[in-house]
């Protein structure tokens, strides 16, 4: 495991607390890990270069 | 066919995007700008300056109630957030209109529902097709992106982006 330190707004971190303290989590660090694990499943690279490169076809060849 | 352009109905990413780069006016191109609730709230606490520029043709829409049961559970299995989930839910109902997200997994579900479905680069990009730039003046603010606005682009990939540009128009 890597230890990371960083800043996240107030709101955030209230929201991931309150998942613990309802026991969804055992403590903050799972609620992050699990964010940061479905934010990577779904940002994966291949498919964010096919959207962008979709995004010029469209903006220089399109017809709406 | 021209039913087809007349809406567009935003996620927050494309109107924060393309207020922060100052081209939130490509967006007065269509009838319609279509802001679910949950977007407009969140568009007026991180960037309330976007909403005055879009009052031209911003309408605020509430959330289908029929609300599919296919795409509330693809929203949640993808862990779409509030915005995303409303905008999409909008789409249901206008399936004609084209979603703006800047979001892949809201863009993914989206696709796979058969929506039209572009982000702020292709909002700019469409920008000279239309007649709003110069390709020189679209060049400039793509490059300006890593520095004026919050969008995050490979940088190989955003330099592949403006040498097709600059192919498309034969720009040197």
């Amino acid at each position: 495991m890597k230890m990371i330190h960083t800043e996240v707004p107030e709101q955030l971190y209230k929201k991931a607390i309150a998942l613990v303290e309802e026991g969804w989590y055992r403590d903050e660090k799972e609620v992050f890990s699990e964010a940061i694990r479905r934010f990577l499943e779904a940002h994966q690279p291949e498919l964010m270069e096919r959207f962008l490169r979709e995004d010029v076809e469209w903006g220089l060849h399109g017809n709406e | 066919m021209s039913e087809t352009i007349s809406s567009v109905v935003c996620d927050a990413g494309p109107v924060i995007h393309l207020d922060e780069l100052e081209c939130l006016f490509l967006l007065h191109d269509f009838k319609d700008v279509l802001l679910p609730e949950a977007v407009f709230d969140e568009v007026s606490h991180y960037r309330p300056s976007a909403l005055k520029k879009l009052q031209y043709n911003m309408v605020r829409a509430r959330k289908g109630m029929a609300g599919e049961k296919v795409l509330s559970t693809m929203c949640k299995l993808f862990a779409l957030d509030a915005g995303e989930t409303e905008a999409l839910s909008i789409m249901e109902e206008n399936p004609w209109a084209i979603f703006l997200t800047d979001d892949a997994s809201a863009r993914l579900v989206a696709e796979q529902i058969h929506y039209k479905v572009y982000g702020t680069v292709g909002i700019l990009v469409r920008g000279i097709r239309c007649g709003h730039f110069a390709p020189g003046e679209l060049l400039n603010i793509l490059l300006s992106i890593p520095s004026r606005s919050t969008l995050h682009i490979k940088p190989s990939l955003l330099e592949e982006i403006i040498i097709k540009i600059k192919e498309a128009y034969r720009v040197s």
